[in-house]
């Protein structure tokens, strides 16, 4: 005859599904009447029944007041028979269907009296529509929490992996700016050191046969039997030899193909070291380096970028050595003055390297005529992401990781330029060795 | 010829100038310079068949000095030697510089030496041949009007053309190599626009089949694909005209379209000058056998816009 509360499957917010179906009192059911229903087993877990009155909610009542009441010495005799509207609770908890699980939880939490002694009324639209226990609702906020933490701990493991992904991408980024470089470098010496060995043994082989026929020549004079018409025709061989070798000429202007070859493979020989030394994947981490150093390595790197386009104006003074992670400081260089060379839009493009060192800091001054970076954008140049270039022409991480670099290193990377002036950047690194934390933090 | 054919070479760097000035020795009449101003003063002076030019030089691209060697001397054939093959060089140097070959460093001597013999004997020929034809003849069209052939996946892009210049020309359009093929037999087609892939197959090789048996038909490819080596190939294997990015811009689409209808009626009426864009030999497998196939197809092409 009781309808069974059961939780309402067809509703989506969170409330509607803690919804129970519980069959409200009329404001004139009896307070004997509503204690039987408290006693059926279906009701069994509520602490508090509604009162409504068309649709509208206007108070409950619950299982502790009715204890109250028949506790007391022929409480039931006394008052059973009253009607429900004059004992109920005028002020119940009631939450709508649409409210959200947190808000609905925030409101039960702060209006609920200990004992905890009522259940929350569920209304839509100012309707009745069921009731909710306190506890189930409490129970979807933990539930709630622990998935949104687990969501959390997913979105940040998952943020981590795409940020280091991202900082791979632009470590490669920057790698295959210098692979070009380098390769542009070492192919123009590459193209002359070939043409010249292809020249070189093409002239080796006439000389070798020349020297040949000159040979036979000489046994022939040496020979006291010799013919003299073979004479006369191995000497017209040496002659014809010798003019193929333009008059000897040609051996001449050869030889010096050797200068310039030996030159060729020294340039590649400086090009490799250079870029040993700017990657130090062959090295310790760490080392105490000039930035001076760090800033000619990189100048040969970033060669490609520069020449012809810019002039660079090295200021340099002696700065004490730095304990630094040499390759993560060229990586930051190679970025300010590829960055630098890349503001320049007109002919007379000038790059000022200036290195100074006062008691506790060494700096270097990366500065540039080109077209400096609005006001607007200045502010968020270090904020991962931020980039002016066109979507798939730069990462936006650069300066980003520039800017973690140096701090990793206790230092400071700071930036002042004027739109169509030009752009300097300062990398501050401290003198005094970096502590042990800051280096297993750049060695890392 | 009886003197020797002139090459200039210019490159800031001296040791490659010797390397050069070595392997041409007492084969040309040699002028050498690191100064790219001095070597359009010389183009200007003197009779030149062939520049050796490299890309990067302090005061001037090489693409930029091409071009301005062409403007002062269009029977000098020209060649950009380069030592990393940057997207933005191969470009101009077919936009700006309509160069003969594209030649990366380290070259190959004997191929270089090739190279240059092969190009110094077309300008030589062009020299030889009579003035170029007049402007006024250049912009008569021809009794049966050229017709513009666009290979693209793209209907937007058909749809461009023939706005751009559908009053004047017939505009046809093809979504494969094959229609592209059946429409290059039946149609007297001037000028190509196209992809590099359509339906999902490369149009390179037909590019440079058919600039090899039909050089009088001119080539526009217009692609998003930014793929040096493909681009290196279609200027040295097919000729293109002008390598020309995507999204299109109307402006340069037109024109492009424009000067390659101009170019194209030039080689219609110098059948001498299309020399000038002789191709090199394929040499890559796949392409090869494509184009044994295309042959025999293109065998049956209609030439040109008046009949024989």
């Amino acid at each position: 005859m009781m309808p069974e509360p059961r939780q309402v499957a067809t509703a989506t917010s969170d409330i509607a599904q803690l919804r129970l179906d519980v069959r409200p009192l009329s404001p004139g059911t009896s307070i004997d009447e509503a204690a039987e229903l408290f006693l059926h087993p279906s009701y069994a877990r509520m602490l508090c029944l509604p009162v409504v009155e068309h649709s509208r909610v206007i108070g409950s009542v619950s299982r502790h007041q009715l204890n109250g009441i028949f506790m007391r010495r022929f409480g039931r005799e006394l008052h059973g028979a009253k009607p429900v509207i004059q004992i109920m609770n005028t002020a119940p908890l009631i939450v709508d269907e649409m409210a959200p699980l947190e808000q609905a939880a925030g409101y039960v939490t702060t209006h609920l009296g200990s004992p905890i002694t009522e259940d929350f009324v569920v209304v839509r639209d100012g309707r009745y529509v069921g009731m909710g226990v306190v506890m189930d609702l409490l129970s979807a906020l933990q539930q709630r929490v622990e998935s949104s933490s687990r969501q959390l701990g997913e979105a940040y493991r998952q943020l981590k992996a795409s940020q280091a992904q991202l900082v791979q991408s632009e470590k490669m980024a920057s790698l295959g700016q210098m692979v070009a470089g380098v390769a542009h470098e070492i192919n123009t010496p590459l193209g002359y050191v070939r043409n010249n060995l292809e020249m070189i043994r093409d002239v080796f082989t006439q000389s070798s046969e020349a020297l040949r026929e000159h040979d036979r020549m000489a046994r022939l004079l040496l020979d006291p039997d010799a013919d003299e018409v073979a004479l006369e025709r191995q000497i017209g061989r040496c002659r014809e030899q010798v003019a193929a070798l333009d008059d000897l000429a040609l051996l001449d202007d050869t030889a010096a193909l050797f200068g310039d070859s030996l030159f060729g493979v020294d340039t590649i020989k400086d090009l490799v070291v250079n870029l040993r030394n700017f990657s130090r994947l062959d090295q310790a981490r760490v080392a105490s380096v000039s930035l001076n150093d760090c800033l000619d390595q990189t100048l040969t790197i970033a060669g490609n970028v520069l020449k012809n386009r810019v002039q660079v104006i090295k200021r340099y003074t002696e700065v004490p050595a730095v304990a630094c992670s040499p390759s993560q400081i060229n990586q930051v260089l190679l970025n300010l003055i590829s960055n630098a060379a890349q503001a320049i839009e007109h002919d007379a493009g000038k790059i000022l390297l200036r290195t100074e060192a006062d008691a506790s800091w060494v700096r270097v001054h990366i500065q540039d005529n080109g077209k400096g970076i609005a006001p607007e954008h200045l502010k968020k140049i270090f904020d991962p992401f931020f980039t002016t270039k066109p979507i798939g022409q730069g990462t936006g991480l650069g300066l980003s990781i520039c800017f973690q670099i140096v701090q990793g290193h206790g230092g400071t990377l700071q930036v002042v330029s004027e739109p169509g002036r030009g752009t300097k950047f300062v990398v501050s690194l401290p003198r005094r060795a970096a502590d042990a934390t800051t280096t297993a933090a750049i060695a890392a | 010829m009886n003197q020797p054919p002139s090459l200039l070479l210019i490159d800031d760097e001296e040791r490659v100038l010797r390397s050069l000035a070595m392997l041409f020795r007492g084969r040309y009449s040699l002028h050498a310079t690191t100064d790219p101003q001095t070597a359009l003063d010389y183009v200007g002076r003197e009779r030149v068949h062939v520049v050796v030019s490299d890309q990067r030089m302090p005061q001037m691209r090489g693409a930029e000095l091409l071009r301005e060697v062409r403007l002062r001397s269009p029977n000098t054939m020209r060649i950009l030697l380069t030592g990393y093959s940057e997207l933005d060089a191969v470009v101009a140097s077919v936009n700006e510089g309509e160069i003969f070959r594209f030649v990366q460093k380290p070259w190959d001597a004997a191929e270089l030496r090739d190279t240059v013999q092969q190009a110094a004997t077309i300008s030589h020929a062009l020299f030889s041949t009579s003035a170029q034809p007049s402007a006024a003849a250049l912009s008569a069209p021809p009794p049966q009007r050229e017709a513009v052939l666009v290979i693209d996946d793209d209907e937007s892009v058909y749809r461009t053309v023939s706005d751009l210049v559908g009053e004047a020309h017939p505009v046809m359009w093809a979504r494969s190599v094959d229609q592209a093929l059946e429409l290059l037999q039946t149609q007297a087609i001037g000028v190509l626009i196209s992809e590099l892939s359509v339906g999902g197959e490369s149009v390179t090789a037909l590019l440079k089949v058919l600039k090899a048996q039909y050089p009088e038909v001119v080539a526009i490819v217009l692609t998003p694909f930014h793929d040096v080596s493909v681009f290196v190939g279609l200027i040295n294997q097919g000729q293109v005209f002008r390598l020309l990015p995507k999204p299109v811009r109307r402006g340069t689409v037109s024109m492009s379209i424009l000067s390659a209808i101009k170019h194209h009626r030039s080689l219609r009426q110098a059948p001498e000058r299309v020399i000038a864009h002789a191709v090199a030999p394929l040499n890559q497998v796949e392409e090869i056998s494509l184009a044994s196939r295309m042959m025999g197809l293109l065998g049956r092409l209609r030439r040109g816009a008046t009949p024989a």
